[in-house]
């Protein structure tokens, strides 16, 4: 009872117009950044903080945070419409969002993405409210051995996210791994395969492979059907929201992927990024229809984006109650905190209690903001549809182009885009599914960095890894998983070897 | 950025200022140039503009900087550009290369424990390493940065083996200090303060000339007072290429000086968990020089520097 009323002191402070008006800008602000792609959330609320100083604290606070769990709200829309990721932690809602707008179900896709948010942001707020300061400490326990075997084993489960060929798969994720290794190392500062060239020092940010491969990629796709006209048929208004089968299937996904997704944001990573896929995996494989996935599965949608949503809650959970910002867009969350004289920690809930509550209070009141801003919008977006392919996609080309550059100022990055357009369109003609690449590049440095870290740590004695008890436990439940798969495969293959040898007889 | 056009003095300056920062939006020397920004116009008579140039540990911006002469191009510097140079072949030697105009702030470096360990002070954890070498874990936030040369610092100069973990960013070391990953970490003051305030976390000593003057750390002795000699920081200065005509550098001191000095900037700078600490052109120029000389030596004695080079290879 005591967090309740706690809470309702939150609500109090939080719907002070002057509090009202920073959190519904925040959302504002929040989903134009996820929908324009190469915005991100750490630029925008960067670009901001100067003009917050006159601002009272807890207005600037909870409108910083607006603009971050916004901006996943938003990251949707453009991989449903365009297949234009307009956040990393939307990449894999191209995956089924838009076959799903290529049928005429880009409302559908919208709307399930906008409600999963809504559902599985407001999961991980309770998460949050409930659970802040026993879970940050339970996710200390996670040390550099820990995230490399949660990152091995991630990456074995799910490199096989799309696609038929599992040697494919494997093929890609390792190409991602490679890619991910080039640049500055994160732990040493050497710069490696960069040929002597400064700006490969960088490394390729997430976002430019994801939009080459994804947006890039399919505008010269769009090119090689010159004469194909937009058919998406004419979309109803009561067509623009989910049927009630979509509705059906969607709501398990949605939970879990709630739930999913705020236990990944809890670690230090690019959670949302991360937690999008973990779901995304255990759709297809709990489906009872894999077969649909990549081709325009609801579940594919509804399952991610309701992830990266929890996991922008599970992220404030270490930044809150411990001051440790695990992800570029926390860390700039904490400058905002700083310049205005608040230090998140241990006794932020105690010294500043009207302060923690009414942003947390401010989260809940912004989730449903945000949802009444997404839902109408959904019908303007999908106008965009009808557009003719010939005037659409320049449009997309340029924004695409002008979000690239805007990453680092850079007009390197901007080749890379393209050389990475041209690779995505050849691979996908090649049958190879450029999701894999992606899953290796977010998780090849996770897994390096483990392993580094983990190995001074543990003496350099890698069997250190197997007895410290979560590492073994993460590590077994993985190769559980591929003895399983390995004993279904052989069986399969063993009955397929019988009949043909029953028919050759 | 080949304009070699030298610039109408008078006049100047009569566009826009650029300000590089070498690094990505939202990280502390952002925020600092940011911080600039705001006050520009009414000091420097033209806005800053500020461009982030990140990537190559900072070198990409400051060759940017270093590579005009018109007066409107700026950077933001830290002691990565005496390191860089150090660890590896960069295009400028941006000691000669680059002029300082102002320093803004320090950054010192702390050592801190995990409250639960057994050292209750540094002299403790000297005692405990000399019989168990190797077997002390310090973290810090990524190879050769000042965390880095800090804790090598304390291992030569105490003649003791540590054994270092690099981290990105001091975030995840801290959380692998407070997950008792590992027993000793290195960082800045701003990033342990609340963990030390609570009580979670315990300083053993700090890595600067003087005591802080914040009231949390005030109580906890340098290395020098323990009679070690580890001094190690890491600062912001305003840095222009080389020969700007001087009536166009003392403009850009004369203004950067007001602003700097200006009570509500020096408020925002310490909240952010830095030190203010102005230094004019001159100061900063033979601050620049002598830890040139002590980094030099440092690197070279640690072994940081055999290390760095035997990965390049």
């Amino acid at each position: 009872m005591d967090i309740l009323n706690l809470l309702l002191q939150g609500v109090s402070v939080s719907i002070l117009p002057a509090n009202l008006l920073s959190c519904i800008i925040g959302v504002l602000i929040g989903t134009l950044v996820g929908v324009l792609p190469g915005i991100d959330t750490v630029s925008a609320i960067a670009l901001l903080l100067p003009f917050s100083y006159g601002m009272d604290s807890t207005a600037a606070l909870i409108m910083f945070a607006g603009i971050y769990y916004g901006s996943k709200y938003g990251g949707s829309t453009t991989s449903i419409l365009l297949n234009v990721p307009g956040e990393a932690a939307s990449v894999v809602t191209c995956l089924d969002g838009y076959p799903m707008g290529q049928k005429g179900r880009a409302g559908a896709a919208l709307a399930i993405s906008a409600i999963g948010s809504f559902i599985a942001g407001t999961i991980g707020l309770i998460g949050l409210t409930l659970l802040a300061p026993p879970l940050a400490q339970a996710a200390l326990a996670f040390g550099p051995p820990e995230y490399f075997s949660l990152s091995l084993v991630g990456l074995i489960l799910l490199s096989k996210l799309t696609g038929t060929s599992t040697l494919k798969s494997a093929l890609m994720a390792v190409i991602g791994i490679m890619l991910s290794t080039i640049g500055l190392d994160s732990l040493s500062g050497i710069s490696r395969f960069t040929f002597g060239i400064d700006e490969l020092d960088r490394g390729f940010d997430l976002s430019i492979i994801a939009m080459g491969l994804f947006g890039i990629g399919e505008i010269l796709t769009a090119m090689t059907h010159a004469d194909a006209k937009p058919d998406i048929p004419s979309v109803k208004f009561r067509d623009l929201y989910p049927t009630k089968e979509e509705w059906q299937r969607s709501i398990t996904p949605m939970f879990r992927g709630g739930i999913v997704g705020f236990l990944v944001g809890l670690l230090p990573g690019p959670a949302a990024t991360i937690s999008s896929f973990i779901s995304y995996g255990l759709e297809k494989r709990y489906s009872k229809h894999p077969e649909e996935f990549g081709h325009g599965a609801i579940e594919g949608v509804a399952g991610p984006e309701a992830a990266n949503n929890s996991a922008i809650s599970a992220t404030m959970i270490p930044l809150l109650s411990l001051g440790l910002p695990f992800c570029g867009a926390t860390a700039i969350l904490l400058s905002g905190f700083m310049i205005h004289g608040i230090t998140p920690g241990p006794s932020l809930i105690t010294e500043r209690p009207e302060l923690f509550w009414g942003l947390i209070a401010s989260m809940y009141i912004g989730n449903v903001l945000l949802l009444i801003i997404n839902l109408p919008l959904i019908g303007v977006f999908v106008q965009l549809l009808k557009t003719p392919l010939n005037f659409l996609m320049p449009l997309v080309a340029v924004v695409t182009l002008t979000g690239a550059y805007s990453i680092n100022n850079s007009m390197f990055d901007l080749i890379w885009v393209i050389f990475f357009g041209i690779l995505g369109f050849l691979l996908q003609r090649a049958g190879f599914e450029p999701s894999p690449l992606i899953i290796g590049l977010v998780l090849g440095p996770e897994l390096e960095r483990g392993l580094t870290q983990g190995l001074i740590i543990c003496n350099g004695n890698i069997w250190t890894f197997i007895t410290r008890p979560l590492a073994a436990t993460i590590l077994s439940l993985g190769f559980i998983v591929i003895l399983y798969n390995f004993v279904t495969w052989f069986t399969k293959f063993n009955n397929k070897r019988k009949e043909l040898d029953a028919n050759r007889s | 950025m080949e304009n070699k056009a030298i610039p109408a003095t008078s006049k100047y300056p009569d566009k826009p200022i650029t300000l590089i920062v070498p690094y990505g939006v939202g990280g502390g020397t952002d925020l600092v140039a940011r911080l600039l920004e705001k006050r520009a116009l009414e000091y420097l008579g033209q806005p800053l503009v500020i461009v982030n140039k990140p990537g190559g540990a900072g070198t990409i911006g400051w060759n940017e900087v270093a590579g005009s002469s018109d007066g409107y191009t700026l950077g933001m510097t830290g002691v990565e550009i005496i390191l860089q140079p150090l660890y590896g072949q960069t295009k400028y030697h941006y000691l000669t290369a680059l002029d300082p105009l102002a320093q803004i702030a320090e950054l010192s470096i702390v050592m801190v424990v995990q409250d639960t360990q057994p050292w209750k002070d540094l002299d403790e954890l000297i005692r405990y390493a000399k019989k168990h070498p190797g077997e002390i874990k310090f973290g810090h936030g990524g190879m050769g940065t000042t965390g880095h040369v800090a804790g090598e610092m304390l291992a030569k100069s105490a003649d003791i083996r540590l054994e270092q973990v690099p981290f990105q960013g001091s975030a995840e070391a801290t959380a692998s200090l407070l997950g008792g990953h590992i027993q000793v970490l290195f960082t800045n003051p701003a990033s342990v303060k609340e963990h030390v305030k609570n009580g979670t976390v315990r300083i053993l000593a700090v890595a600067s000339e003087h005591r802080l003057k914040d009231p949390v750390f005030a109580n906890a002795p340098t290395f020098r007072e323990q009679g070690l000699d580890v001094v190690c920081s890491n600062w912001h200065v305003i840095a222009a290429p080389k020969d700007l005509p001087v009536e166009v550098k003392n403009k850009l001191v004369k203004g950067f000086e007001a602003i700097i000095n200006d009570p509500e900037f020096q408020k925002n700078i310490e909240k952010l968990g830095f030190e203010f600490s102005y230094l004019g052109p001159k100061e900063s120029q033979e601050k620049w020089l002598t830890e040139n000389q002590k980094l030099s030596k440092t690197v070279q004695e640690t072994g940081i520097l055999d290390k760095i080079k035997a990965q390049k290879k």
